[in-house]
């Protein structure tokens, strides 16, 4: 029976939250016990089950499951080594997101709803990293909208409902276009399940303005979700959802999901050889160039803490896009490896913003000052985040860019070297006042809303103890994965193996 | 064949018994409706296991006598009508907000019932005129139940639908002086491209377009759709303006000269872009909820235009299979959209879209049914608008030359993605919430919800659907 | 023959004055009228084209009779609609009357 269960492992990844998600909206507000108790179960459950399928692929088992859905392409989920990258992050970082969620939201009104629609936005996740075709990823990645909609609007405030409007015409925009784009590739040649080195091959003379205006609707529809300009404007609106919505849609689930995407249709639906025979590549490459530096400047204008972040985070995942774009082997390793260390260490930013803002009552980057004296834990962790994002060796952000700038050596586009020195120095000049800031400058007499949600004493009680765990484990696994980027269980090594299969079939 | 007959046959019954003995009990209704859906079930498994059935009434054969056809759209149209009708029974049982308990609702219900039925088992032109006016007259009769503020917009809906019979009747009889018959069969073989042929055709056209409120004949469907109780709404949206639509199609499909054809394709899905973008619009803008529904309706049947434009256009079958898939994902989705619109309206006490504020509280199974039917409007995955989208999507990609036509669908896609958010993110307003005058009454909420899910399930099972369609034709 | 077509053009124009009067009377009774106009007009139509050949067609002549059953009936409903209208600009309004046609 290693064949029944192989086949229902992804859906019960999918399962595992979208279940007790079902099940937390039906709870009434005072059931708080239960609903935690949920939370973490399935939490810890979808982890384990993670680890199982880790074990299974490293043994030589394939999972799979499918069933009948459209003509020509069917609802697959499969587990290959793109996908479990992803989805390892995303339940690494719903269990500290969930834990993080909790603390945060204490005695806040509505939980239920939230944590309802909090699961689904992580089961619309793992649904998107385990689509094993085109059509399966675009009814997760619409589902993926729908679900954190609620979320952004959470708050119900004025402000909060023009934000969750402008996300939803952004994203229901993006998600037209991919349906266009999908459409136009099955009405050719079907959805046939993504390969390395794509599968498009067989059609390349035959329809070639048809291949370049998919591409095009697909990377328009895609890139609303990555935030490639001119299509990110939603992203920095975003920020009025509450800090664990923010990290999750910031390091995981949204933004993640369309830089994932990029790296599905590029190299598993189109791959290499076509995407240089069609010319595709220089576009592309072009406007992730742009928004990074684009990105990088709009956060050193910012005022605001999380809107600061949220530029950057706009800057650093047009890193994956430019490491696809480029082609090349080590380029599109420090892609995927990309993908893994800046969700680490943009969580962690976005938890330390929130501890901030819910401690003390930070919101604006001139009252950060002193803030290391009070919460020395969290501004470290900031700290470590911030040297991770401007790639001072040895965090994961150094390794990333390393293999950028060696990847865009060794396909010839030295330019690329400039945009990343460029960067590394506009991310300097955004970060590094926040870092003196933060240590060296008095601190005020009064916080502007100091609240007692720890014993009040710097260190580990400077705040509530759920709130400083998870940035705690975030802070420290980044900082693994970069000490440990030459070992073989580090994404790195895993990003390796991925691209090796792409470009040696 | 027979199962047809008595799916058809039950409601007649029904209701002349409910007539005669002067009752309106909502649970007989009930029963002959689920009585009714498991014979047409049992019709629709005849079909897929032995094909396309033919019953002559009476024993007499066409020309003279009246014929019935069951194929594989007719069956899956009683299954849909038997279906939808017991959903809104059920509800307009349930809800205390109904406006149709112990109303003539009951027996009106099961005659609409009768003549849906009759009308697509029918292949006959004049066995179509009389069912249509059948229709017409009980949809108006309901739209009144609503009370003496509805007779205006149904007077005004009557003496359209009866101008509208009476263009499609010389119509039909223009055709009879021509060929002879009625049987749309028999015409199908002897039809001609002649002037008079051309003109019948423009007066059925025009007749049939009105009564199914296709652009841009579409101005009185909003008033006596928004006008009426909350379940007949669900049913004038979800069935009765189908039934002219597949008349139209029928006689496009099967009567029409080739090279007109080719050329009314185009009107057709222009007009159908038109009805997307305009009846969009207007949902956009209006100030009450149920008039933002039944606009939708209007957008909504641009789609089924679009289909049958390109079909006759290119005159490519598979467009057909993508026609009827939005017929019946429609359908459902606007059962439960109406259902959780009047809902909401009835228990917050008031008709503006602007009163759903925080809904999503109060009132959260209605409103996530509205999200949920609306979603399958809008065309997201895996609901059954999404799938019949992408039927229709196929042949719009498969040539650069009919690219264009993609833009419209994508228009029509962003227009109503526009209106269905518009309401839930006004619902999602917790700043000041907008508290009811009733007790939200749940379980009506789940009736409401139902038929969203029986949408979204319908993309389960979709593929065996279309390649069915798609290999014994419709 | 002629009296054939005299009749034809006839049924023709009726239906047209119909429809015209329809489109421009704002009157509910007349309107009532005007579709009935159009009514009249078919059924000469029908009526013309039952009585071409030598035999007269007895399938056209069924259709009229069960298109003015239907007629007939659609206008009484239709009158009653009318001055339950009327009715209830004039004074005022008892709805479980209506209801109950």
């Amino acid at each position: 029976m290693t064949g029944a269960w192989t086949t229902f492992l992804p859906l019960a990844l999918v399962l595992s939250s979208l279940l007790p998600g079902l099940i937390i909206f039906t709870l009434r507000e005072d059931q708080v016990r239960l609903r935690i108790s949920l939370n973490l179960l399935a939490a810890t459950l979808k982890l384990c089950l993670v680890g199982v399928m880790l074990w299974g692929v490293d043994r030589g088992l394939s999972f799979r499951f499918a069933i009948d859905f459209l003509p020509g392409g069917g609802l697959v989920l499969q587990a290959d080594a793109t996908s479990l990258q992803f989805i390892t992050l995303s339940a690494v970082l719903w269990l500290a997101t969930t834990v993080y969620a909790i603390g945060y939201l204490e005695n806040s009104p509505l939980r239920s709803r939230f944590f309802g629609y909090f699961s689904l936005c992580v089961s619309a996740t793992m649904g998107v990293a385990l689509a094993g075709n085109m059509v399966t990823f675009l009814l997760f990645y619409e589902l993926l909208t729908l679900a954190t909609f609620p979320l952004v609007v959470h708050r119900g405030s004025k402000k909060a409902l023009h934000a969750g409007r402008v996300y939803l015409a952004y994203t229901m925009g993006g998600g037209a276009l991919l349906l266009m784009g999908v459409a136009l590739l099955h009405s050719l040649i079907g959805s046939p399940e993504f390969q390395p080195g794509g599968y498009l091959g067989p059609m390349l003379d035959a329809h070639r303005p048809s291949l370049i205006l998919a591409f095009a609707l697909m990377i328009a529809g895609l890139g609303v979700k990555a935030a490639l300009i001119p299509l990110h404007g939603w992203l920095p609106q975003a920020m009025v959802a509450p800090a664990p919505v923010s990290a999750l849609l910031h390091a995981v689930a949204v933004v993640k999901a369309g830089a994932f995407g990029i790296i599905r249709v590029v190299f598993d639906v189109y791959g290499v050889e076509q995407m240089q025979a069609l010319g595709l590549a220089t576009p592309l490459l072009a406007l992730a160039a742009a928004t990074i530096l684009y990105g990088s400047l709009k956060a050193l204008q910012q005022q605001e803490l999380k809107k600061r972040l949220a530029y950057s985070t706009i800057s650093q995942v047009s890193y994956i896009t430019l490491g696809v774009a480029l082609l090349g082997p080590l380029a599109a390793v420090a892609a995927l490896a990309h993908l893994v260390h800046q969700g680490l260490m943009k969580v962690t930013l976005f938890y330390c913003a929130g501890n901030f803002a819910e401690t003390l009552g930070i919101h604006r980057i001139r009252e950060m000052d002193g803030v290391g004296k009070r919460m020395p834990v969290t501004m470290t962790a900031f700290t470590l985040g911030a040297l991770g994002m401007i790639g001072v060796p040895p965090t994961a952000g150094f390794i990333t860019k390393w293999y950028l700038g060696i990847g865009a050596l060794d396909v010839g586009q030295d330019w690329v070297l400039l945009v990343l020195v460029a960067s590394g120095l506009l991310n300097a000049a955004y970060f590094m006042p926040l870092i003196y800031r933060g240590w060296f400058s008095a601190p005020p007499a009064q916080w502007p809303e100091e609240r007692n949600l720890g014993n009040g004493k710097p260190g580990l009680g400077e705040t509530h103890w759920m709130l400083l765990a998870p940035v705690i484990f975030t802070t420290v696994l980044s900082l693994l994965v970069g000490i440990f980027a030459n070992t073989e269980l580090s994404p790195l090594a895993w990003s390796q193996l991925i691209i090796d299969r792409q470009f040696d079939p | 064949m027979s199962a047809a007959l008595l799916s058809l046959l039950v409601p007649l019954f029904t209701a002349l018994l409910l007539l005669l003995l002067r009752l309106r009990a909502g649970g007989l209704v009930i029963a002959a409706n689920a009585l009714s859906l498991g014979l047409a079930v049992m019709a629709l498994s005849t079909v897929v296991s032995t094909g396309t059935q033919q019953l002559n009434l009476g024993g007499w054969d066409a020309p003279l006598g009246i014929r019935f056809e069951l194929g594989p759209l007719t069956a899956s149209l009683l299954v849909f009508t038997a279906l939808v009708h017991l959903l809104v029974a059920v509800y307009a049982e349930r809800s205390r907000h109904s406006q149709t308990r112990d109303t003539d609702f009951w027996p009106l219900s099961c005659l609409l019932h009768t003549s849906l039925a009759a009308l697509w088992l029918s292949r006959d032109l004049f066995n179509w005129y009389v069912t249509l006016e059948l229709l017409g007259l009980v949809a108006v009769a309901m739209v009144i139940l609503s009370g003496p503020k509805a007779h205006a917009p149904a007077l005004r809906y009557l003496l359209l639908s009866l101008a509208a019979s009476l263009c499609y009747l010389l119509g039909v009889a223009l055709i009879y002086g021509q060929y002879g018959v009625l049987d749309i069969r028999l015409l199908a073989d002897m039809v001609t491209d002649d002037r008079v042929t051309r003109l019948a055709l423009l007066l059925l056209t025009l007749g049939l377009m009105l009564k199914a409120a296709l652009w841009p004949l579409h101005q009185w469907l909003p008033a006596a759709h928004a006008s009426a109780p909350t379940a007949v709404s669900a049913l004038l949206s979800a069935l009765v303006v189908k039934g002219p639509l597949f008349i139209l199609w029928m006689l496009w499909d099967n009567l029409a000269p080739v090279e007109l054809a080719r050329q009314a394709g185009v009107f057709f899905a222009v007009a159908g872009i038109a009805a997307l973008i305009s009846g969009g619009w207007a949902a956009l803008r209006t100030p009450w909820i149920k008039v933002l529904v039944a606009y939708s309706t209007v957008a909504q049947l641009g789609y089924a235009l679009l289909a049958l434009g390109l079909l006759l256009h290119w005159q490519d079958p598979t467009l057909s299979t993508a026609l009827w898939l939005f017929v019946i994902a429609h359908g459902l989705a606007k059962v439960s959209m109406f259902l959780a619109a009047g809902e909401m309206q009835a228990t917050l006490g008031s008709r503006k879209v602007s009163a759903l504020k925080g809904a999503s509280q109060t009132m959260p199974i209605a409103m996530f049914a509205f999200a949920v039917a609306g979603g399958s409007l809008v065309g997201l995955p895996p609901s059954g608008g999404f799938v019949a989208k992408w039927v229709l999507l196929q042949p719009l990609f498969s040539q650069p030359s009919h690219w264009p036509w993609a833009l419209g669908v994508l228009l029509g896609t962003l227009a109503s993605a526009a209106y269905v958010f518009r309401v839930v993110a006004i619902a999602f307003d917790r700043a000041d919430p907008n508290r009811p005058d009733y007790d939200p009454d749940t379980s009506a909420q789940w009736l409401a919800m139902l038929p969203a899910l029986v949408v979204w399930a319908m993309a389960l099972m979709s593929e065996p659907v279309i390649r069915w369609f798609g290999e014994a034709g419709l | 023959m002629t009296h054939v077509s005299l009749y034809l053009l006839g049924g023709i124009a009726l239906w047209v004055l119909g429809l015209h009067a329809l489109m421009l009377q704002r009157s509910a009774l007349r309107r009532i009228m005007a579709v009935n106009v159009m009514g009249s007009g078919v059924f000469m139509v029908m009526v013309a084209l039952a009585s071409r050949g030598a035999d007269i067609d007895p399938v056209l002549q069924a259709l009229v009779v069960t298109g003015l059953v239907v007629a007939a009936s659609a206008t009484a409903f239709a009158l009653r609609l009318a001055t339950a209208d009327a009715g209830d600009n004039a004074d005022t309004k008892q709805p479980a009357d209506q209801e109950r046609r």
